[in-house]
């Protein structure tokens, strides 16, 4: 579900189920702390919904990291592919 | 006391009240919270105001069929109650008891039943608008028709969210119970 009013609707992709499972986090004690529904939770790991800049920022500071590197508006790559890719100019 | 702060008060009166309330019967008809009877339910109510919108046309012709009502109504209590425990009442719960997600899909369910409260109200009102310049109606029986149509609307309408809401909702993720 997206707020915005007319046109299309872009996705918006986020990491929130790999940094929940990373930090030992079940779906209702993230939704505690981010103060929505665990099926809320549910959804946005589903891609069923589209938090507002207030949820986004509220999951991030849980997180501990900057909003691009939680959600994104194209699809995320797996994050041991990213830490571990051969670094060409190296 | 300005009138924003007294709106606020009576919202988080309502808001604590609610949330009273869901404590309560959160762990009730636990067995019915399942998508498949929540429709059940769901159909259940919307065929018993379907019954009342035929009860309240047949009365123009015959004012003895109005007594349907009364068995009708009495089923449709506790079905309605049963499907508000089982739907959470999310459909008019108070803003503060919801959070986004649930805020935007209520408002997308109440717009629906907004909507349809002012296509079927429109029946009614021209019935009895148009009804006086013809002599051969039974003007009587045309207005308690009527007043029948408006009530059964009314409660279709105002019903109509929870219905969508229980209907649409999809089952429980076992990941959120967790």
């Amino acid at each position: 579900m997206s707020p915005v009013r007319r046109g299309e609707t872009l996705p918006i992709y986020n990491r929130i189920r790999v940094l929940r499972a990373e930090r030992g986090l079940s779906r209702a004690q993230l939704a505690e702390l981010v103060e929505v529904n665990p099926q809320t939770v549910g959804a946005l790991e589903r891609g069923d919904h589209y938090p507002s800049l207030d949820l986004a920022f509220r999951i991030c500071d849980v997180f501990g990291l900057p909003v691009e590197a939680v959600f994104s508006r194209t699809e995320f790559t797996p994050l041991s592919t990213e830490l571990y890719k051969p670094r060409k100019e190296a | 006391m300005s009138t924003a702060s007294l709106i606020d008060r009576y919202e988080h009166y309502r808001t604590r009240r609610f949330l009273e309330n869901e404590k309560l019967t959160s762990g009730w008809l636990p067995n019915w919270r399942t998508q498949h009877r929540r429709r059940i339910l769901a159909g259940t109510v919307v065929a018993l105001i379907g019954a009342m919108f035929v009860t309240a046309v047949a009365s123009y012709f015959t004012i003895m069929v109005s007594l349907v009502w009364l068995p009708v109504v009495l089923a449709f209590l506790p079905a309605w109650t049963c499907l508000q425990i089982v739907s959470g009442r999310q459909s008019d719960a108070p803003r503060h008891a919801l959070d986004e997600r649930e805020i935007a899909e209520r408002n997308s369910a109440r717009s629906i039943g907004l909507s349809v409260a002012q296509g079927l109200l429109m029946i009614p009102i021209f019935a009895l608008l148009w009804s006086p310049a013809i002599d051969s109606i039974d003007h009587r029986a045309l207005a308690y028709s009527a007043g029948g149509f408006v009530l059964a609307s009314i409660l279709f309408s105002g019903c109509l969210p929870a219905v969508l809401l229980a209907w649409t909702r999809p089952d429980d993720d076992p990941e959120d119970l967790l």
